[in-house]
């Protein structure tokens, strides 16, 4: 692989998620293999229902795994784990939640929510230092002290998202898992939203796992972006390269569906119609190839000549 | 806006010293103007607005007061009958005779002194039996709800002491234990707290799952936090709802009880003891059947209102309006 330079923060090898109706089995994830590396932004798009949150949930060990691995730097950390280790995940990685109405306690003040992770790990040496970290995780995010006294449904939604945010910073985590953190925003507030978390990208070289299904958020926000429908990730790439040579069908369309600001090309836009693949189809034969350098694409090995063929055109 | 923008525009106007440039104060706009919220004080601004409410808290503590307090003057003891002899003290009718307010009973006792007393022991036996019945049950219920692995064996524990009839155990058991206080309360609790377990459990189940409680397990809260910090809070509401319903109930299963001849012993006055011996005298002497009906009607009624009202204070979605 072409990154072995860079320092790999998380590794999904072959993860199987599983849910069950009763009895009936369900898989919500299929084999996925992925990394992320220190330092970047890895978006994981894909429509509702495709797994994107499931993944995220099972990396900070909300959901548990049915097959594979989850590592965190040299620590597996799928399945059970001792105190110690899972404090360390704990305090590594941290996550973002979509709708900031419902992700924070009603019944606690803004001082408890944010408070929340220090008193767990006792982060503090005396309840000056609390109020001192408390007050500058609340000014980095451009919430005044004196909210902190306020409940949560004293906010905007804005401000509810920027309370998320600055609960989870307040860990010092080296990964943030961003659920669809805009997507509950008004469109008037986005843009703070993610200049905050870009923000805090490079003053502390904070790593993001980036899930949405906003198309156009991701090309701005992500370094690399994964696709993934119905479970299975079919092509990872960088977003530049992503969205200027998808290969995969379902990628194509996918793109194919953001609007153009443009009365003219969007008018005359056909629309292709995403059929499955035979990929999709035999999903336990298919495996992600890096076709391009840094691209990889899911297919199976009776589709491999097509997908060559497509890139050595792009090259 | 950047500091280059501000001193282009800045220059432009310097010209003019009756401009002046005002910068833009991000925090401003962050600014809550609305007053402090406070969780309590709403409860009492909304449970205050409510003036029945506040009419039968006032008549629930005029009754309970009483019932504390009047028994320690006047000393009453069902055992003890002066006037047992005296023929002319018995069956006194109400607010005929001085010191005898409600009159007198079949004995010559003072119905007034009776009536209180019997409404202490009542009240004892129906506020005990809800604080040991709601706090098993609540503590049980949040675990019962929280532990997928609890919910399989409780629902068994459950289905089994549900089935069997509250006013049957509470009779065997003052049969077999006596019946003082304490034995009545423990014999009205052991089969109750599964109901309020369960009512709790099913509550629990409803926001176990929300997104906040995720949230706290992120960050690593440990279980017994989530459910004292983030559940238990959210019930407050339900909680007193099963509080004011179980106060009345208890208060007429203690009747019923004592109607039937099983529950306080005849050396303890009791509002059901009383409407027990006082049914014999319906028609000679109604006013002995009645008042401690009354009595007994009235203080379960202003309860369960109270009680709904602060439920309804306490819920605080209607704290907002």
């Amino acid at each position: 692989m072409a990154n072995n330079d860079r320092e790999v923060l998380v590794k999904v090898k072959n993860v199987d998620i599983t849910f069950f109706n009763g009895k009936r089995p369900f898989k919500a994830v299929k084999n996925a293999n992925f990394e992320i590396y220190k330092g970047e932004t890895f978006g994981l798009v894909g429509e509702s229902g495709s797994g994107k949150t499931t993944i995220g949930r099972a990396i900070i060990r909300l959901n548990q795994i049915s097959g594979g691995e989850i590592w965190y730097k040299d620590l597996r950390i799928d399945g059970k784990l001792s105190k110690k280790d899972r404090q360390y995940v704990v305090r590594n990685i941290q996550m973002i939640f979509q709708d900031p109405a419902a992700s924070l306690n009603e019944r606690a003040t803004i001082d408890y929510c944010i408070s929340e992770g220090l008193y767990n790990f006792h982060l503090y040496k005396d309840e000056e230092e609390r109020v001192r970290k408390v007050d500058e995780a609340l000014n980095s995010v451009g919430l005044l002290p004196e909210h902190k006294s306020r409940y949560p449904h004293e906010f905007s939604g804005g401000q509810r998202q920027r309370v998320g945010i600055a609960r989870a910073m307040i860990m010092e985590p080296e990964l943030i898992i961003a659920d669809e953190p805009i997507s509950a925003l008004d469109v008037s507030i986005r843009a703070q939203v993610l200049n905050l978390m870009n923000k805090f990208k490079e003053e502390r070289g904070l790593s993001y796992m980036f899930i949405a299904h906003d198309l156009s958020v991701v090309r701005y926000f992500a370094d690399r972006i994964a696709v993934i429908h119905n479970g299975n990730i079919v092509e990872i790439a960088p977003s530049v390269e992503l969205f200027r040579n998808p290969l995969h069908p379902y990628t194509h369309s996918l793109l194919q569906a953001v609007p153009i600001p443009d009365p003219q090309i969007e008018k005359n836009k056909t629309i292709q119609q995403y059929v499955e693949t035979e990929a999709e189809q035999n999903y336990d034969k298919a495996e992600l190839v890096e076709i391009l350098p840094e691209h990889f694409v899911l297919m199976t090995e009776n589709e491999r000549e097509g997908y060559e063929r497509k890139a050595a055109a792009l090259k | 806006m950047s500091e280059k923008q501000h001193d282009i525009i800045s220059d432009e106007f310097n010209e003019d010293s009756s401009f002046e440039f005002q910068r833009e104060d991000d925090s401003a706009s962050e600014h809550i103007a609305a007053p402090k919220y406070s969780y309590w004080g709403s409860v009492f601004r909304r449970f205050f607005s409510n003036k029945i409410a506040i009419i039968m808290l006032v008549i629930a503590l005029t009754l309970v007061l009483f019932a504390f307090i009047q028994p320690m003057f006047s000393g009453y003891d069902p055992m003890r009958t002066p006037n047992i002899n005296n023929k002319s003290m018995h069956y006194l009718r109400p607010f005929t005779t001085k010191g005898f307010i409600f009159g007198t009973d079949d004995k010559g006792n003072s119905l007034f002194d009776a009536l209180w007393s019997g409404t202490r022991n009542s009240l004892i036996v129906a506020l005990g039996a809800t604080f040991i019945t709601e706090t098993i049950g609540i503590i049980i219920g949040m675990f019962w709800g929280y532990s997928k692995k609890m919910d399989v064996i409780m629902l068994e524990v459950y289905n089994v002491l549900s089935n069997i009839p509250t006013m049957l155990i509470a009779m065997i058991l003052v049969y077999a234990l006596g019946g003082g206080i304490p034995q009545l309360i423990f014999a009205l609790c052991v089969t109750t707290w599964v109901g309020t377990a369960y009512f709790i459990r099913v509550q629990v189940m409803i926001i176990r799952d929300r997104e906040y409680n995720l949230a706290s397990r992120c960050l690593g809260t440990p279980t017994p936090k989530i459910i004292l910090n983030n559940i238990l809070p959210y019930l407050i509401s339900v909680i007193i709802t099963s509080v004011s319903r179980d106060i009345p109930l208890f208060i007429s299963t203690e009747v019923a009880l004592s109607f039937m001849g099983v529950g306080l012993s005849q050396d303890k006055a009791s509002l059901g003891r009383m409407v027990q011996t006082y049914a014999a005298y319906m028609t000679t002497a109604s006013y002995l059947f009645w008042i401690p009906v009354v009595t007994s009607a009235i203080l379960s009624v202003s309860l369960y209102i109270v009680g709904q009202a602060l439920a309804d204070a306490s819920d605080p979605r209607t704290h907002m309006i």
